[in-house]
């Protein structure tokens, strides 16, 4: 069976996460308007399904990867899941004892937190196995364009909608399309500090 | 645990990325063998030994206890 490569895996993974960045700025803000329950059940969830794609995309990817992947994969994922365990249950119960306030929307930020501290965990451990930073794949090829790509489409559509976008939206996206930018432009850095080392 | 890997693919002239392909695993794994950063698991040792024709305790040496 062909390994499922990281090319693949990150056009995908792109593509669900246009998706669900599209929900979220069109389908979603319908929620509130609509006085059916089903109905806004319905389009409550809608921005589910991209990210269960995402779920079942790293579930092929670790199971194609080879044995020194899987590993960091593992100690990737248990770190992740042991900090976010740890934040909700100290989160749950200072909740709980009325000392912090916290609503039912900060389960949302629960997968998000998952991920980010799993790709940190792993880009770590990697690092400690003596690979470079994940902007090179196998094949070689950049990956810092696609993160500035990223960024400047956020941008973009910001720029586009700042008539109609909430200041949160508004906020939202530009925070994250600057973010991805400066992540582009630290992965460009490195990798050409790296070719300027000579590694193979 | 050290090897002789980074040499027997110099010799034949591969690239990492042309051995990683041999033997269905990634470049970062094979240049973490070669390193002495990662021991292969028995299976993949064995692939190794095979594909260079040669037995498993000649290409890979235990280290120092």
């Amino acid at each position: 069976m062909p390994r499922f490569s990281q090319k693949q895996y990150e056009g995908r993974v792109l593509v669900a996460m246009a998706l669900y960045t599209l929900c979220m700025l069109v389908e979603w803000p319908l929620v509130r308007t609509v006085a059916s329950l089903p109905l806004k059940c319905l389009l409550a969830l809608v921005p589910v399904l991209p990210m269960i794609y995402v779920i079942a995309l790293m579930a092929r990817r670790i199971r194609d990867s080879d044995e020194l992947e899987r590993q960091m994969h593992l100690i990737g994922l248990g770190i992740s899941t042991a900090l976010v365990g740890a934040a909700s249950l100290v989160g749950g119960f200072l909740s709980v004892a009325h000392v912090l306030k916290l609503d039912g929307s900060v389960l949302i930020w629960i997968f998000p937190g998952l991920m980010f501290c799993y790709g940190l965990a792993r880009w770590l451990v990697a690092r400690r196995y003596g690979a470079g930073a994940f902007c090179e794949s196998d094949a070689g090829s950049a990956k810092y364009a696609l993160f500035v790509l990223a960024g400047g489409a956020l941008l973009l559509v910001a720029w586009l909608g700042r008539a109609h976008l909430d200041d949160v939206r508004l906020g939202f996206l530009c925070g994250v399309g600057m973010g991805l930018m400066a992540l582009g432009a630290a992965f460009f850095i490195a990798q050409r500090r790296r070719r300027a080392r000579g590694g193979e | 645990m050290n090897n002789l890997i980074r040499e027997l693919r110099a010799e034949r002239g591969w690239s990492q990325a042309e051995l990683a392909q041999q033997l269905d695993v990634s470049r970062q794994t094979i240049n973490a063998i070669e390193t002495g950063k990662y021991d292969p698991s028995l299976p993949l040792a064995f692939k190794i030994a095979r594909l260079f024709g040669m037995p498993i305790e000649m290409i890979f040496v235990p280290g120092e206890e």
